[in-house]
């Protein structure tokens, strides 16, 4: 099975239920599958007329309890960025799938990439956290968009995953679970104000039509929901709070593959040149380099480089110029040397087997 | 029920300026939805962002307060995810039309189940009043200092040849006529546009010789023009004078409409 | 009924003034303790809507309470009149 239509899948396992998006290359095929098998469980699909479009449409459907969600890629998710800083203020529970291929600009629509990494985690403005998936198999892009949806709920973020174009268009085979694990928001307390945290820092969730009359609002808002834009204190405490909910619960998420964790030499990736690692690993045996695969990127899991404890050197392949290199480097004393690359194409892994040499 | 409930009593009074029109295309909104029984708990409101987008969060139902010429497509989002809802979309004519102009005609062209309720004061009030796509020609705003040179949108032909159901212009003066005009795109199914002329005393009058809110409600009374008379004086083969508005029932059609409640 | 302006909502834009057919409210002449000139009543019992509304059980007129942008003019009901037995002190 093809990674998007697998993507599709997992998306109404999960009960996604709606669905707006706007054809994009290489992420349409998401959309493909979505338009054949919504209406069949009875959700909704629709094409809006651009990106910004799709996302203000899915925030408006999480709004009123239902599940969902839009793909794009590289230019459409630059588009989405106005709204994303909105359902991370407002605390709306969606998902985002970021098919990614070359950039900047139109670049390389058939083409991967990762380079969309930090614009994920940075791209609205203001400080918010988000939650960010990286799958590197077709099971995986199952697998991880069904939690995507639960962290979504978990912690009301929105909850990207990022995938790129090698995944989405890779046939392999896929294990449907006969049930996959859907864990609804946790609902409002009695006596609770719509925005008002509880010791997760994670308000109830309230959707539309429940009696609770809501005011949605991206303007600072006080916990009842109403506009208080010009009280310093509030905002500050509103945004540490956003950032703060998703950041300590950080090492509790991760998710997250080690191999080797006596290494000198360690890789760490995450999507597609994970695999292009795994293969160098098969294809020199005699070596006993460790290997990172997160399949949580953001928010990032820095404890996990401790458990390397004889780490000399992290060699980070990515397709970018080192753009979670630098996440890395800002918690490691050691060297962290990036590998990019940029094109489309994978690494290779006889190479990446020769940057691990030179560091011997 | 009465129309005090459908209020956040307790953000009153609201932030608009003394003799904004916005309050009052509230009341004509509320009067109307309340006269025809919805429930609070079914309806939704949602807006943008500008002065009439502010609408929403003195209104006790659940409401979205979203980003710059979004409204629609936030609507459109909480329209077809449960069809149940009546949703009403309170905008600006910056929001609509500038930013939101293509959100604006698509949702015309699906003809979704929504009404918008435009409040156009023909400026950019909040951000201190720039010029706005509808500002007339020759008005002058902070950014046109030497006079509007660029031409109006009619609001209500877009929407007109983009499909909408239902369409209707009126002022904040014409309080019965636009109550009736809600009333009856509410229950209109697919989108049901009312443009309303709005005074802006603050932001557009003071710097076009109109100061005081009487003197703009006095100028939106005489240049509008009934669409019958209108009509009368097309036939008749009489020129339209200068300046003049058309108000009334512009578009009333039953074309195929999405996201009707079942 | 009887008409009352909300002074604590009044922003004292004087649309009432404009609209009201028989001139009931009159432009406020001193400010309340918010700098805000809210308009007088000059015979508020001639309102169509304070005399008629219980007869008719329907709103009337009511385009002061519409265009009130603020939302401040509203109809209260008052007890229906009680004859009181008056006692006369000598």
């Amino acid at each position: 099975m093809q990674g998007n239509d697998a993507c599709a899948e997992g998306a109404i396992a999960a009960g996604c239920r709606f669905f707006a998006g706007y054809p994009i290359t290489p992420s349409s095929e998401v959309a493909e599958q979505m338009a054949r098998k919504l209406p069949k469980v009875g959700g909704t699909f629709i094409q809006m007329e651009d990106e910004i479009a799709s996302m203000a449409a899915i925030i408006g459907g999480a709004w009123t309890g239902v599940r969902s969600m839009t793909a794009t890629s590289g230019p459409g998710f630059s588009l989405m960025m106005e709204n994303i800083g909105y359902a991370a203020f407002t605390e709306t529970p969606c998902v985002i799938i970021n098919i990614q291929r070359g950039g900047p600009s139109t670049g390389q629509p058939t083409m991967a990439a990762q380079g969309d990494m930090l614009q994920a985690r940075f791209g609205s403005h203001g400080d918010y956290s988000v939650i960010a998936l990286a799958p590197s198999t077709v099971q995986e892009l199952f697998d991880l968009t069904v939690k995507g949806f639960n962290l979504a709920d978990r912690f009301r973020v929105p909850a990207f995953l990022m995938s790129d174009e090698i995944i989405g268009h890779l046939r392999e085979r896929v294990e449907f679970p006969d049930e996959v694990e859907c864990i609804p928001p946790k609902p409002i307390r009695e006596g609770m104000l719509p925005f008002e945290p509880e010791d997760d820092l994670v308000p109830g969730f309230t959707p539309f039509g429940k009696g609770h009359r809501v005011h949605v609002t991206g303007l600072t808002h006080n916990e009842k929901g109403y506009p208080a834009s010009t009280d310093p204190d509030l905002h500050e405490k509103l945004v540490m709070r956003l950032v703060e909910k998703v950041e300590r619960a950080r090492h509790e998420i991760a998710d997250y593959d080690i191999v080797n964790p006596d290494a000198e030499i360690v890789f760490i990736s995450y999507g597609a040149p994970t695999r292009a690692v795994r293969q160098a690993f098969l294809d020199a045996p005699e070596k006993s380099y460790g290997h990172l695969n997160l399949r949580i990127v953001w928010p990032f899991p820095e404890d996990l480089l401790k458990k390397f404890k004889n780490a000399r050197v992290f060699l980070v392949p990515e397709m970018n110029l080192g753009q979670i290199a630098r996440e890395i480097q800002r918690h490691v004393d050691q060297p962290v040397i990036p590998i990019p690359r940029l094109g489309g194409e994978l690494h290779i892994p006889a190479y990446l087997l020769k940057c691990a040499e030179e560091q011997e | 029920m009465s129309v005090e409930d459908w209020y956040r009593v307790d953000r009153l009074p609201h932030i608009f300026c003394a003799g904004c029109g916005n309050g009052t295309i509230i009341n004509c909104t509320l009067e109307a939805v309340e006269s025809l029984g919805w429930k609070i708990d079914e309806t939704i409101f949602v807006s943008g962002i500008g002065c009439s987008s502010r609408a929403p969060g003195y209104i006790s139902t659940d409401s979205l307060h979203t980003t710059h010429g979004r409204a629609l497509p936030f609507a459109t989002g909480v329209k077809m995810a449960k069809p149940n809802f009546n949703v009403v979309v309170f905008t600006g004519d910056g929001d609509l039309s500038a930013i939101g102009g293509n959100h604006f005609i698509h949702a015309c062209r699906r003809n979704i189940d929504i009404t918008v309720i435009c409040m156009n004061n023909q400026i950019y009030g909040m951000t201190g009043g720039q010029g706005s796509p509808c500002t007339p020609k020759g008005a002058l705003s902070t950014t046109t200092p030497y006079g509007m040179d660029e031409n109006p949108f009619d609001l209500c032909e877009l929407a007109t040849a983009a499909g909408a159901n239902y369409v209707a212009r009126w002022t904040s003066y014409h309080v019965k006529e636009l109550n009736q005009a809600i009333t009856f795109g509410l229950q209109k199914p697919g989108l049901s546009f009312i443009e309303v002329l709005v005074q802006c005393p603050t932001n557009y009058g003071r710097r076009n010789k109109l100061r005081d809110v009487q003197s703009m409600i006095s100028a939106m009374k005489d240049h509008a023009l009934l669409k019958e008379k209108r009509d009368r004086l097309l036939a008749e083969g009489k020129p339209i004078p200068d300046g003049m508005f058309v108000v009334g029932t512009l578009t009333d059609r039953n074309r195929p409409a999405l996201g009707v409640k079942q | 009924m009887k008409l009352v302006i909300d002074d604590t909502r009044c922003k004292g834009c004087n649309l009432c003034v404009m609209v009201c057919p028989y001139h009931i409210f009159q432009e406020g002449r001193t400010s309340n303790r918010r700098g805000i000139f809210v308009p007088e009543l000059d015979r508020p019992e001639r309102c169509t809507n304070c005399r008629l509304q219980p007869l008719y059980q329907r709103r009337l007129c009511g385009v002061c309470q519409m265009i009130c942008p603020d939302q401040a003019i509203s109809w209260l009901h008052e007890a229906p009149f009680e004859p009181h037995k008056v006692v006369i002190e000598y």
